[in-house]
């Protein structure tokens, strides 16, 4: 076969010359990498103090019709040279500035549609697509899946983003909540934000649940004058939404606070067990009481010769009943808010209504506080199984709050009241909201029921880990920006929302002042996208 | 070791006579003198330095004939700024000797206004480094047509060509007079040589000789009546030995046309204050860049074997007989699954 000529000989200059001139094309903020669960762009690597990317930070990008949100992960050095070139590097004399750059790992949150919907997403974005800070108009549709409880703003790395609100779901409240963040980085701020909206909405009469606050630093009640710390009462506006009983007389002396009783016939033997440390034959004896003793009196019949003698008769060495009620005077000598006259059916009413129910115990010690604490959940989750046996329509759910709840919630804790809730409290619409520093401590198992997480800047690596393995939204790439949070930022992770949201928790003292400024009834109205507060 | 006593003679020698202990021997047996050395004293320069490179892999080879992936082309920079890349060749070569003419004629023909190629048995073996060559003379023939006088051309290589094309340089420096554009070879490498009892490297150690004779600077010595052959006749040009930059320790062979010979000093000059990049101290930086927009990688050679393979398929040739075909056995040894 002969072999044609112009196969292979062009015979013009112009088919010659296949000339192709390859210029300047900015290559930073377009997409370069990777996969569907993880994008790379660059970004030059002398970006100025303002336009500096952060770990946390959300970008956009937008293809076609979709615009896809992600998350940064990391940041690297790099450029296209390959191998260990940067430890020869001689000086920073660049000439080709758009060699060298900063990698950016993002990870995709999802994708949002033409018609707003956001989803997780199942494809990546073309190859260079246009990458951008994410900035208002793209988190609107955020605005949409947020709830009616307020505590923040959208944050973008340290960016506000004052527009969009974060609001927690009152519906999601039953599912119980934790609040995580190392000693001083905002825990009592943040329920004192998120009291306040809870009052707010009693008083435009849209609150679902009532929420339970027992403070044993006496920090919620009037906050610390001294530091110009605000407490729930400054909320004049939204007064009508709290309900206050306090231990402390000059407390409860203030028109409004009622002073706390506690009857001693709500109080059980299991109660007192959680007061002291005590030995196999005390710990027996405790356990027979109420199989011995009338359940409704035993606290006075134990005290009583006849009561004693009952226990003796049991079986019980006269010298470890004696350490009981030894034990059992003192305890009612040292809390003198038991009595004959009981607050519990008032308080129960008011959760019930939906109210705030602040229970002020100042200087009160450990042990009295877990003992209070038990007295009043298990009255209160009892109250409840009874009204869903009974049908009781109009009553509100209710979230019980816990302050150190590794005391209570712990891997191998025998206060299994607090477990119970944690397990069936949902079923009666009763949640349980544990405040830790110590996350880790915590029982994964129960961890793992919680589905709203408010996670502030935690420093122990430990601590994180126990969240990120057991949360049920993944956390696991956040931990970087869980590690570097600053005082009041949080990630937010509700089942709710559809990815964990980067917040900053108002401080409390200026939300008061939005609260006290807004118009109640104009409020009314605009529910869900509240007005912003811009100062 | 037994199978290795051979390298501690090779150490021997290389620490006796290929490290140099003084200069003396090296200035008595070249020629070269300390006053040789001229300083070159960097200077800010406005106009563009264009740097034109080639590249070429193989991607299958019968011995007989092979096919090439051929890449030629120049970057462009004004100062520590890249303008732009030009390709100006990018195609696969089947290098056969029997249809040799047809590929690089035209060219000739058409670029440089010559005849058309005369090949000799003995230089049909490296066709494919041929036509590369004649594709770099093609993009420094374009890289003339966009530079205006005052401007400088680089090449990476030599001027010391191969003979059938020697004609092509010709035109290509009678252009470049004639436009005023400064227009030198700088090679990476180079097979200069001096010394009598072993062949010792000339550039390597016109090097030493500078960090001693002029330290810490950049300097050039011209070879004009040294005693080292750089085959300067045979070119119509000068050969020099170059330190662009006095923080590097590198030198270079610059060749340079006749025309030039009396604006060496400053045509180097504005080139030494493009030599000192983070990225590449030393050499020009607009030759750095070229290396690296125009260098085929393994990646892409991979990739278009890959292509050539299914255009074979697709045309209906079986799987094994493409192999058969494409296959190189050196990568069966290799154990590299290159098809
Ligand atoms: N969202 C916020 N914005 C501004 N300041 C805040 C914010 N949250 C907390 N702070 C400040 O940090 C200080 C400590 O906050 P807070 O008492 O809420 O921490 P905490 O986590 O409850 O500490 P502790 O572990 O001691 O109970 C407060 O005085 C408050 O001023
Ligand atoms: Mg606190």
């Amino acid at each position: 076969m002969a072999i044609k000529e112009e196969q292979i000989r062009p015979n013009s200059a112009a088919s010659l010359l296949n000339r192709k001139v390859i210029e300047g094309r900015d290559t930073t903020y377009c997409i370069v990498s990777k996969n569907v669960s993880e994008y790379h762009f660059i970004v030059p690597f002398d970006l100025s103090e303002e336009e500096r990317v952060e770990v946390g930070q959300i970008f956009s990008i937008k293809d076609q019709g979709l615009t896809f949100l992600a998350r940064v992960l990391n940041i690297e050095h790099s450029s296209n040279y390959d191998g260990h070139w940067d430890t020869t590097m001689k000086g920073t004399q660049f000439f080709d500035d758009d060699q060298i750059f900063n990698r950016v790992i993002a990870e995709p949150l999802g994708c949002i549609n033409k018609k707003l919907e956001f989803k997780k997403s199942r494809t990546l974005p073309t190859k260079f697509a246009s990458v951008t800070r994410a900035e208002k108009e793209e988190f609107k549709f955020l605005s949409q899946v947020m709830g009616d409880i307020e505590v923040g703003y959208l944050r973008n790395g340290s960016r506000l983003v004052e527009e969009i609100p974060v609001a927690l779901h009152s519906e999601a409240m039953d599912h119980h909540m934790g609040v995580f963040a190392t000693t001083g980085m905002g825990k009592s701020n943040f329920m004192k934000v998120f009291a306040a909206s809870c009052m707010r909405l009693f008083a435009r009469g849209e609150s679902k649940f009532g929420l339970l606050i027992v403070d044993p630093h006496g920090e919620y009640l009037k906050g610390k004058s001294k530091d110009l710390v605000k407490g729930l009462v400054h909320l004049k506006k939204y007064r009508e939404g709290l309900a206050c009983y306090s231990t402390n007389k000059q407390n409860a002396s203030d028109p409004g606070v009622e002073e706390l009783a506690i009857s001693e016939s709500e109080i059980l033997p299991q109660d007192i067990a959680l007061l002291y440390d005590w030995s196999p034959p005390q710990r027996d004896a405790l356990e027979a009481i109420s199989r011995i003793l009338d359940p409704a009196s035993w606290l006075e019949e134990i005290q009583s010769p006849e009561g004693m003698a009952r226990m003796m008769q049991e079986g019980f060495k006269d010298s470890t009943v004696m350490v009981l009620v030894r034990r059992i005077k003192n305890e009612l000598g040292r809390n003198s808010y038991i009595r004959k006259r009981s607050s519990l059916a008032n308080i129960l009413a008011n959760l019930q209504k939906g109210k705030v129910v602040l229970v002020d115990i100042p200087r009160m010690s450990d042990r009295s506080e877990l003992f209070l604490l038990s007295v009043i959940s298990r009255y209160i989750l009892n109250e409840y199984k009874k009204d869903e046996q009974e049908g009781q329509e109009s009553r509100k759910n209710c979230l019980i709050t816990i302050e150190e709840a590794q005391r209570v919630l712990g891997a191998g804790s025998n206060t299994t009241r607090f477990e119970s809730i944690a397990r069936e409290g949902r079923k009666f619409g009763v949640g349980l909201c544990a405040i830790t520093q110590q996350p880790k401590l915590i029982d994964k198992q129960l961890l793992s029921q919680f589905n709203t997480l408010v996670v502030m800047g935690l420093g122990d690596r430990n601590d994180r880990m126990q969240l990120e393995e057991s949360a049920k939204q993944d956390l696991s790439s956040m931990d970087i920006e869980i590690q570097t949070l600053e005082k009041g930022e949080a990630v937010v992770s509700t089942l709710n929302i559809p990815f964990p949201v980067p917040a900053r928790i108002h401080r409390y003292e200026d939300y008061l002042r939005r609260l006290e400024k807004e118009d109640k009834q104009e409020s009314l109205i605009t529910r869900g996208g509240f007005k912003p507060f811009l100062e | 070791m037994e199978e290795w006593s051979r390298l501690s003679l090779v150490a021997e020698l290389i620490r006796d006579h290929i490290s140099l202990d003084g200069i003396d021997r090296y200035l008595a047996e070249t020629g070269v003198q300390k006053s040789d050395f001229v300083l070159v004293e960097p200077s800010d320069f406005a106009g563009e330095i264009f740097a034109v490179d080639g590249s070429n892999v193989s991607l299958c080879n019968w011995s007989t004939a092979d096919v090439n992936l051929i890449r030629a082309g120049y970057a462009v920079y004004r100062g520590r700024e890249w303008r732009r890349t030009v390709i100006t060749f990018a195609d696969v070569l089947l290098a056969d000797a029997k249809l040799c003419r047809n590929m690089f004629d035209p060219y000739l023909e058409q670029f440089f206004g010559l005849e058309g190629i005369d090949l000799k048995e003995s230089d049909l073996d490296r066709l494919s480094s041929y036509y590369r060559e004649l594709q770099e003379y093609v993009a420094i023939n374009d890289a003339l047509g966009e530079a205006h006088a005052g401007d400088i051309i680089l090449y990476d290589g030599s001027f010391d060509v191969f003979e059938p094309l020697r004609g092509a340089l010709a035109v290509i420096f009678a252009r470049a007079e004639e436009k005023g554009v400064a227009l030198l070879a700088v090679a990476k490498s180079s097979s200069l040589f001096w010394g009598e009892e072993i062949t010792l490297p000339f550039v390597q150690h016109t090097g030493m000789a500078g960090s001693r004779l002029a330290p810490e600077a950049a300097w050039y010595i011209s070879l004009k009546d040294k005693k080292v052959d750089a085959s300067q006749g045979r070119w119509n040009g000068q050969t020099y030995i170059v330190r662009f930059c006095g923080q590097s320790e590198h030198a270079f062979r610059v060749d340079a046309p006749i025309f030039l010979q009396g604006e060496m000093g400053s045509v180097l000059g504005k080139l030494a204050a493009y030599s000192c990049s983070a990225e590449c101290l030393g050499y020009p930086h607009a030759l750095f860049r070229a290396h690296r927009d125009i260098r085929i990688t393994e990646q892409e050679g991979a990739a278009v074997r890959q292509r050539l393979m299914a255009r074979l398929s697709q045309g209906g040739m079986p799987h094994s007989k493409i192999r058969m075909l494409m296959q190189d056995f050196h990568d069966i040894l290799e154990m590299k699954p290159r098809i």
